[in-house]
C-alpha cells in the first residue's frame, strides 16, 4: 500500500519545501542518548517541526506547543491498517515493526470511536480510585524484594526490584497467574532495549514469541475460568458495536503487557540513578517525603520521560504552525524533547522538585494518553518510598550501569547495581509474598472494576 | 474567581486534583476532573486553581469568571 503514502504533488518543488528543516535523526543509534540535551537544543532553536530521511521520510516535532497542536489534531491518526486494506497508514512505531503473525492492533493504534470503547472498558480498571486497592499488594511485593537483599547490601535496582513489581502489579490486573511475571519479563524489556537489525534478535524474537504465545493461550482459558481482570474485561467487551476477536484480545494483552512492564521500569531506574548522584536532593526527598513525592514523580516523569515519542500520521492536508502537512505524511511526535522546552519550563535540563505548573506530556497527549498512568505512578512511588525508608544510602557505580543500547523508544536502564548499608528483614521473601498477594488478590477480587460493587 | 473543566479536552491526567485536591475530584470509572462546587474557588484557593490551571497537560482548565 506504498503508493497511498508517495507523495503526489510535484516531487522536486515539494522536496524544497520540506527541507527547509532537515535533520540527521538517527533515533536507535549510540550517540541519540548522550546527544539528546544538545540536540534537544538545536531542534528547539532552529526546527520545532523538523524533516528526516532517517529510517523513512517523517516529521520530528519536538517544541511542547507545536507537540500539543500536532497531537491533538483530529487529522492525526495512529491507525495502523494491519492489511492493508484501508489506506495503508502504518501506526504508531518508527521504524514499523514486523510483528509476524501477530499483527492485529492494540488500541493504541486505533482511532475512535474503538478507541473511545476500549478506554470505556478499560479505565475502571486502572482509574485513580482502582489502582488505590492495590497499594497493599504492591507495598507487600516491594518489601519482598528489598528483603531478598537487604541483608546482603547488594541488589541490583533493575533486576531484583523495578522490573519485578510492576509486571507482577500488571500480571494481577489482567487476571493472569501472578507467578506468570517472568516469562514475560526480560521478552518486553529485551524488545525495547535492542535496536532494529541487531545481533541479538533472533533470541529476543524467540523468547518474545513465548510471552505472546503465552497470553495467546490466557484468551481462552479465561474464557473457560471467567475471574476478574483485564481479559475478562476484554472478552465481555462490545467495542464499535461486536464483540472482539481472540485475536484482537490478544493485541490488546500485548500492549498491556508491554506498556506494563517496561515503562515505570524505566523510570524507577533512572530516578534511583539520580537520586545516587544527587545526595542531598535525596535526603530532602526522603525527609519531605509526603509532600515532595507527588512533585518529584511529575519532574521525574517530566525528565526522563520513559516512552521518548510515538508516530502518527496525517489523514488530511492540513496546516499547523506554518508548516503543510500532506496527507499520509508520517510524523514522529517527540514527548521527551517537548518535555524540555524552555518556553514552558524554567531551567528544563534540571531536576526541580520545586517546579510548578509541570504540565509535562510524559504519558503522551489527546485522546491516546497512556491508560497506565495511573498504574505507573502509584508503582513508582511505592518503590522510591521504600528504598529511601530501607536503603537510604545507596549509592550506584556509574561504571557498572548499562544503558539501554537504544533508547529510541524506551529511555530505560538493564542493569543498575548498588551497594547500601546491610538491614534486617521485614517478612518473608518474593517467593512466599506472591502466593500470599495471589490469595488476597483472588480473595478481595481486586482485578474487577473499581465500580463493578456498587454497580452490581 | 471561577474554572472550568473541557470535559472533551480532559483526559484524565490528574494533576489538576494532585496540585489543588480541595478544588478537583476525578471521577471513580474514569479518573477524568471534575471542579468541586460548581467551579466556584474559596477565597484563599486562587493560587492552587492558577497552579491547577497551569499544571494542566490537556490546557482542559479554564478560569471563568475573575
Ligand atoms: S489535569 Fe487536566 S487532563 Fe488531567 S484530570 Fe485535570 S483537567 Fe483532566
Amino acid at each position: 500500500m506504498d503508493d497511498v503514502n508517495t507523495v503526489t504533488t510535484d516531487g522536486a518543488a515539494k522536496t524544497e519545501e520540506l527541507k527547509k528543516c532537515p535533520i540527521d535523526f538517527e533515533r536507535h543509534g549510540p550517540g541519540f542518548r548522550e546527544g539528546f540535551v544538545d540536540q534537544t537544543h538545536e531542534l528547539h532553536a532552529k526546527c520545532p517541526i523538523a524533516w528526516t530521511g532517517s529510517y523513512e521520510d517523517h516529521w520530528v516535532v519536538s517544541g511542547m506547543d507545536q507537540v500539543f497542536a500536532v497531537a491533538r489534531r483530529p487529522e492525526v491518526t495512529n491507525f495502523r491498517d494491519a492489511d492493508g486494506s484501508v489506506n495503508g497508514y502504518k501506526g504508531i512505531s518508527i521504524p514499523a515493526y514486523d510483528y509476524g503473525p501477530y499483527d492485529t492492533p492494540s488500541f493504541l493504534e486505533l482511532d475512535p470511536p474503538e478507541q473511545t470503547d476500549f478506554r470505556k472498558v478499560l479505565n475502571p480498571y486502572m482509574s485513580p480510585a482502582a489502582v488505590a486497592r492495590w497499594v497493599p499488594i504492591i507495598d507487600e511485593l516491594v518489601n519482598a524484594c528489598l528483603d531478598d537483599h537487604i541483608e546482603s547490601g547488594s541488589i541490583d535496582f533493575i533486576d531484583d526490584l523495578a522490573t519485578v513489581v510492576p509486571a507482577i502489579t500488571t500480571m494481577g490486573m489482567l487476571g493472569l497467574p501472578l507467578a506468570d511475571w517472568d516469562v514475560h519479563s526480560e521478552a518486553q524489556h529485551a524488545l525495547m532495549y535492542t535496536p532494529p537489525g541487531s545481533p541479538d534478535h533472533e533470541r529476543v524474537m524467540k523468547i518474545v514469541m513465548a510471552s505472546r504465545a503465552a497470553l495467546t493461550d490466557a484468551v481462552p482459558e479465561v474464557r473457560a475460568n471467567p475471574r476478574p481482570g483485564f481479559v475478562d474485561a476484554l472478552l465481555n467487551a462490545t467495542i464499535a458495536g461486536r464483540e472482539l476477536t481472540d485475536q484482537e484480545i490478544t493485541g490488546t494483552l500485548m500492549l498491556l503487557v508491554g506498556g506494563g512492564f517496561d515503562t515505570t521500569t524505566a523510570l524507577t531506574g533512572q530516578s534511583l540513578l539520580w537520586l545516587s548522584q544527587h545526595p542531598d536532593e535525596r535526603a530532602r526527598l526522603a525527609e519531605e517525603i509526603d509532600t515532595l513525592l507527588d512533585p518529584a514523580t511529575e519532574e521525574f516523569l517530566r525528565y526522563f520521560t520513559p516512552a521518548v515519542g510515538d508516530a502518527r500520521t496525517f489523514s488530511d492536508n492540513v496546516e499547523i504552525d506554518g508548516v503543510e502537512f500532506k496527507e499520509g505524511e508520517r510524523v514522529w511526535v517527540s514527548w521527551a524533547m517537548a518535555n524540555r522546552s524552555p518556553d514552558v519550563f524554567e531551567n528544563p535540563d534540571e531536576v526541580d522538585f520545586d517546579r510548578t505548573g509541570n504540565r509535562h506530556a510524559a504519558f503522551g497527549l489527546g485522546i491516546h494518553r497512556c491508560i497506565g498512568s495511573n498504574v505507573a505512578r502509584v508503582v513508582f512511588k511505592r518503590m522510591i518510598t521504600a528504598v529511601l525508608d530501607r536503603m537510604p544510602d545507596f549509592v550506584i557505580d556509574p561504571n557498572a550501569v548499562v544503558h539501554y543500547e537504544s533508547v529510541g523508544q524506551i529511555n530505560g536502564l538493564v542493569n543498575l547495581p548498588a551497594t547500601f548499608t546491610a538491614g534486617e528483614r521485614r517478612g518473608p521473601g518474593l517467593t512466599t509474598t506472591i502466593e500470599r498477594a495471589q490469595k488476597i488478590v483472588v480473595d478481595e477480587q481486586l482485578a474487577d472494576r473499581v465500580t463493578a460493587r456498587r454497580g452490581r | 474567581m471561577k474554572v472550568e473543566v473541557d470535559e472533551h479536552a480532559c483526559q484524565g491526567h490528574t494533576l489538576c486534583a494532585m496540585v489543588a485536591p480541595d478544588l478537583f475530584t476525578l471521577r471513580d470509572e474514569d479518573g477524568h476532573s471534575e471542579a468541586n462546587n460548581g467551579g466556584e474557588v474559596p477565597r484563599g484557593l486562587e493560587q492552587a486553581a492558577n497552579s491547577a490551571i497551569s499544571s494542566c497537560p490537556e490546557r482542559a482548565i479554564r478560569m471563568i469568571e475573575d
